[in-house]
């Protein structure tokens, strides 16, 4: 909300600075946003008086005026508006001036004569709202005044909360600055003079569905001549950011911003049959809005209409038909309360919300409508010579009386922390505008309110501990105890409150969920890479490209990837309609901005969530992405360039598995995965220390086609995405201590010529289960093809270690296991170098 | 032979040998000199052979000259053996010597990503106050995420949350960490410290200063006297923590439907220090998250007695966090996932 000081003073005396004020109002909740100065933009404009004002020489639409601003020659000055005359005092912009928007001023020349500055209108300096003449100034500006001096306002830009709808106006600010300082308010003055037909002779409305309008007040006023509104009227209305229009319109919007109040006025020449009803829209009926918009009406909506059919939807906007006009002269004006859910729901239905749409979804005091409709007819008839007709249209004319809402000031001060005896907080509270006193009479018990809305709670208490608040209409957000609490430690000041720590009992303790992320976060990042963080929401091609033919096993603990991909219902774009089930499409993405960048070599790696929906419920589980590009060795004068490759990857998340306790992870070749490499790519599954599934997912290059298909720049890409026990919430495991073995082992290395398709796990296999006890570890050293071998031929070098616990091994023990081993590896259809 | 014939000998020996090791160019040659002179079948081996043609009286003096010019030799090779030591030394070091200003070999280092390492770090320090994490679904129910916070359906406070709906019945994508208040107070019972960090959605155009995902950390306290100075108390040593000691800190009402009396907590201008400038608005603040004491509504969802229970909840983006502390211009940034930013974080 907008609101210009000038105008708040007008209600309150202000003696703070606009700086002070805007920090007091921001303690007291009301926070301002930022401060304009309006009219620091008008540099150099001052107050003239015109001499001569004469027909340019050499120009019909032209003239020539001199003027004079006090001192100095006078100057001559050529203009193109036609509604000056010598004697009035009008605003000058000298050579050098500056105006809104940065427009300069020089001296130049205009059709033979030369100009030396300009006369302004209201619109060029943002003041009013008429750009066709001169804004004339009042007679008794000070000639040569500078006009900011003059007309320049502060402008608090307000951030009201949802909840407090009383402050969205100029009065209510003004009551929350009487609160800071304790100056009294002052409300407008609202007299009005009634003449000619009563109102209730000329119109009848009917509310046909008082639920949604509790109540419909209507004026009169004729005789009205729509013109511009005063000049000093557009100002205030231009400094609060609202664009003047006519009187009539003028008057309403002036209005709602200083009560609160939305109005609405009705060309009364457009309602016919004098009546009117407030009733929901009927089946096919439809409305040309203000906008020009032909709309079909919901039958949700509220209108008013007359008897041949919609007026307005009601609270949200007016209908074209009925719109005041230049040739209007006589309105109906509406000042109604209606109820804020439809109005939202309304608005919100035909995206039509508004200023006033606004203050109606967060209700409104009852006696605005009867006060709102008496000012904007005193307006009418200040600004636009209207006449008002005796009475009003008033359908629910009862005003309630305030609330009482009992309080414990014991309780004020036990949640507050801060010792506040009853007598300062019922001080507090007077100052915005709260009464609160002990129970009247006799009443041995009161029942104070300690919860409202959907989930009401009450409770009695002693009279003897309780005050009884009265709450200002206005304060419609205050209901049971704790919005009294608020109220006096907002009035109060929130610097009052004690600075302490808690002093109650700690909870026990729980493992964070966090722990094991938090583990493989920071280890990820010591082998290297860089976590990234990418957005779940994706779009189709996103989903098409990405989603696994092949779901991961979940590792043991971990939710499985489950059910059909979630969509979102009102999507900000295509590209973010869809939850992701994987990790690697994210990654994958992140590769191609990167390189895109001339950024080549990326080790990646994301923890994140995947989403799927299984009948009508919602999955969620937890991954672990990685994915390489370009070189893992950081190249540099000792060092070449090496592209990342599947051991990259596999060295990765065997470091990993070591450092998170499992077992060295197995490694299965997978063909079977659309985005993977048929020939490079391998399930993969690591075991924990009790034997379960820790780690379970897939690894592998890109598939050219993916690759080709996603972005040209990611070819090549090793990826990775695993389900890793404890990922959604665990701590890593403890590690067992080994003590360093006391006999020396033994070594022994074995080549083996193994033949097309037999793998390196398949042989290490077969060496384990032939080794017999004493094998403590075989491991791949070398790998080769090549000459003298034949084609689809490979060495394998295996290093066998061999220990016992409480010996020294016997070199025939040893050579038993040899051999064991050498007759089984012939057994497999390979053999053994010699 | 006699006694004057072997002395002369074994003087020659010791003239000519330690003239010698004088010449020797290196180690080597010294060696050779030694094995030469006094090694088993060396030079002073070979004189004493003859001290058996001599008369028993002279055989002691013969050996006590042959000692004299054996230490005489030895204590010779002992001296240039040291000084042509530290000469092939030098020779070697300098044959050794490479370019030190040459860069190192370089290591991979990796980075933690800002948002995430900031929430690491919030949740850090609150556990340092006894705070325990949990998490709660990021794909909520209208009732949790709005209704039993105290936002009924079409209620004007649902304008702060832009929602996004999901087509599993009744299913939204949390806007905000809050609902883990409810789902955290019906698991528990006080006293409750938890910390609920998390990833969130809301329906909203991304710019400089907003994006449609995010992360937030929720924070929840209860217990029988629990009040709103513990608050302040609470987030002045987190601000502290966060951003150093020292900084001033500010409490001021704010508005959100779940909390009453509600707070804005705002942190001096990281920038100018308080004065005022374009970063803060020239307010000199800078507001850090929101906060307040528990709704009773919101206690009663949550299965406590607003009567016997009362606590606090605060509510904070990491990222806005990580902005300040990092003088981050750009929210945008964190999920564009460009490496050359993320290198500022390793």
């Amino acid at each position: 909300m907008k609101a210009p000081l000038s105008w708040l003073r007008e209600f309150v005396d202000v003696e703070l600075t606009a700086d002070r004020l805007a920090e007091r109002l921001t303690l007291l909740g009301m926070e301002v946003r930022g401060i304009e100065e309006h009219g620091v933009d008008w540099q150099n404009v001052v107050v003239g008086e015109l001499l001569t004002v004469e027909r340019h020489p050499n120009a019909d639409r032209l003239s020539l005026a001199t003027v004079t601003i006090g001192t100095g020659e006078p100057l001559t000055i050529v203009c193109g508006a036609t509604n000056i005359v010598p004697g009035q005092r009008v605003p000058v912009a000298l050579p050098g001036a500056v105006l809104p928007g940065g427009r300069r001023i020089e001296r130049t020349e205009k059709m033979g004569v030369l100009s030396n500055g300009m006369l302004c209108s209201g619109d060029e300096l943002r003041l009013t709202g008429d750009g066709d003449g001169i804004l004339i100034l009042d007679s008794r500006s000070p000639l040569g005044a500078q006009l900011a001096d003059l007309y320049g306002d502060v402008v608090f830009d307000i951030d009201v909360k949802p909840n407090r709808g009383d402050a969205l106006s100029i009065i209510g600010l003004a009551r929350e600055i009487s609160a800071i300082t304790g100056s009294p308010l002052r409300m407008p003055d609202v007299e009005i003079a009634e003449v000619g037909t009563p109102v209730a002779d000329r119109l009848s409305v009917a509310v046909e569905d008082p639920a949604l309008c509790p109540r419909f007040v209507g004026r009169w006023v004729s005789g009205l001549t729509v013109a511009p509104s005063p000049d000093a009227i557009q100002m205030r209305l231009l400094a609060a950011g609202v664009r003047p229009i006519s009187n009539v319109v003028d008057a309403s919007n002036y209005v709602m911003l200083e009560l609160g109040k939305p109005i609405h006025t009705f060309d009364a020449a457009a309602i016919r049959g004098g009546h009117v009803a407030v009733r929901r829209a009927r089946a096919g009926e439809r409305l040309t809005t203000l906008d020009h918009v032909d709309r079909d009406l919901d039958q949700d909506t509220l209108l008013i209409a007359d008897e041949h059919g919609p007026l307005a939807i009601a609270g949200v906007m007016g209908g074209a038909a009925s719109e005041v006009s230049d040739a209007t002269t006589e309105v109906v004006v509406e000042s109604a309360i209606f109820d804020p859910i439809s109005i939202r729901r309304t608005a919100f239905h035909y995206a039509l919300r508004s200023e006033a749409s606004l203050r109606f979804e967060k209700g409104q005091e009852f006696r605005l409508a009867r006060v709102g409709a008496d000012r904007t007819a005193q307006l009418l008839a200040a600004w636009a010579g209207g006449r008002i007709a005796p009475g009003r249209i008033d359908t629910s004319p009862d005003e309630p009386v305030p609330e009482r809402v009992a309080f414990r000031p014991e309780r004020v001060t036990r949640l507050l922390g801060l010792v506040l005896e009853p007598d300062a907080q019922v001080d507090l509270l007077a100052r915005v505008g709260i009464s609160a006193a002990p129970a009247p009479g006799p009443a041995a018990k009161v029942t104070i309110p300690v919860a409202g809305g959907t989930r009401p709670l009450s409770t009695t208490v002693p009279a003897i501990d309780a005050l009884i608040a009265t709450v200002p209409t206005w304060r419609r957000d205050i209901a049971v105890e704790a919005d009294i609490i608020e109220e006096v430690a907002r009035v109060s000041g929130y610097d009052r409150i004690p600075t302490t720590l808690p002093s109650t009992p700690s909870p026990a303790f729980r493992v964070s969920p966090l722990g094991l992320r938090d583990t493989v976060r920071s280890s990820l990042a010591g082998m290297g890479l860089h976590e990234i963080v990418t957005h779940a929401l994706i779009s189709r091609q996103h989903v098409e490209t990405w989603t696994w033919t092949d779901p991961t096993i979940p590792a043991d603990g971990e939710e499985p990837q489950a059910g059909a991909v979630i969509s979102v219902t009102n999507p900000l774009s295509a590209d973010h309609a869809f939850l992701r089930q994987e990790l690697v499409g994210g990654l994958v993405s992140a590769i191609a901005l990167n390189r895109r960048r001339g950024q080549d070599d990326l080790a990646l790696f994301e923890i994140g969530k995947g989403y799927g929906r299984r009948a009508d419920r919602a999955h969620e589980w937890w991954r672990l992405g990685v994915a390489l590009a370009g070189s893992f060795d950081v190249a540099a004068w000792n060092r070449p360039r090496r592209a990342a490759d599947l051991h990259d990857a596999k060295g990765i998340l065997e470091a990993l598995c070591s450092l998170l306790g499992f077992a060295s992870p197995t490694y299965e070749q997978l063909s079977s995965e659309r985005t993977l490499h048929p020939g490079r790519a391998a399930r993969v599954r690591a075991k924990g220390p009790d034997g379960g599934l820790a780690v379970s997912g897939v690894l592998g290059e890109i598939h050219p086609s993916t690759a080709a298909a996603w972005d040209d720049r990611v070819g090549g890409a090793i990826l990775l995405e695993v389900s890793v026990r404890g990922l959604s919430g665990g701590a890593p495991a403890v590690p067992r201590a080994t003590s360093p073995r006391r006999f020396p082992t033994v070594e022994r290395d074995l080549a083996i010529v193994a033949t097309d398709g037999m793998t390196s796990a398949a042989l290490a296999a077969v060496i384990r289960d032939h080794a017999g006890q004493l094998l403590l570890s075989v491991n791949v050293f070398d790998v080769y093809a090549g000459a003298p071998l034949a084609d689809g031929e490979r060495s394998l070098a295996f290093r066998l270690v061999f220990g016992a616990e409480e010996r020294t091994l016997a070199d025939d023990e040893v050579e038993a296991a040899i051999a064991s081993i050498m007759a089984a590896i012939v057994t497999a259809g390979a053999r053994v170098r010699t | 032979m006699n006694f004057a014939d072997l002395a002369r000998e074994l003087d020659a020996l010791r003239a000519g040998t330690i003239d010698a090791i004088a010449g020797a160019p290196d180690t080597a040659a010294l060696q050779a000199l030694e094995v030469d002179a006094l090694g088993k079948k060396g030079a002073l081996t070979a004189i004493l052979r003859g001290i058996g043609g001599l008369p028993p009286e002279d055989r002691p003096r013969v050996g006590a000259v042959a000692n004299t010019v054996r230490t005489a030799i030895e204590s010779a090779l002992a001296v240039r053996r040291t000084s042509l030591g530290d000469v092939e030394l030098a020779a070697r070091l300098a044959r050794e010597t490479v370019d030190v200003t040459l860069p190192g070999r370089p290591i991979r280092r990796g980075s933690l990503h800002p948002s995430i390492e900031a929430m690491t770090e919030i949740a850090r320090i609150f556990e340092q106050f006894g705070f325990v994490v949990h998490e709660s679904p990021e794909i909520e129910d209208d009732l949790t995420n709005f209704q039993m916070l105290n936002i009924p359906p079409d209620h004007p406070a649902r304008d702060l949350w832009d929602t996004l709906y999901v087509d599993v019945p009744d299913r939204l994508l949390r806007t905000h960490t809050s609902p883990g208040q409810i789902r955290v107070m019906q698991a528990m019972k006080p006293p409750i410290r938890a910390l609920l960090p998390g990833r969130c959605f809301r329906y909203e155009s991304v710019d400089a200063s907003h994006g449609f995902e995010f992360f937030q950390v929720e924070g929840l306290m209860v217990d029988e006297g629990t009040t709103l100075a513990d608050l302040k108390g609470l987030l002045d040593q987190f601000a502290q923590a966060m951003f150093g000691s020292g900084k001033r800190t500010r409490f001021r009402p704010g508005y959100y439907p779940f909390t009453e009396p509600s707070v804005a907590f705002d942190v001096e201008c990281l920038v100018c220090g308080g004065p005022g400038c374009p970063a803060c608005g020239r307010s000199g603040w800078m507001t850090i998250l929101g906060a307040g004491m528990v709704h009773p509504v919101v206690l009663q969802y949550g299965g406590l007695d607003p009567e016997r229970y009362q606590g606090f909840a605060f509510g904070m983006g990491p990222e806005r966090i990580s902005m300040l502390k990092h003088g981050i211009s750009d929210l945008r940034l964190f999920m564009e996932n460009d490496v050359r930013f993320l290198e500022s974080f390793r």
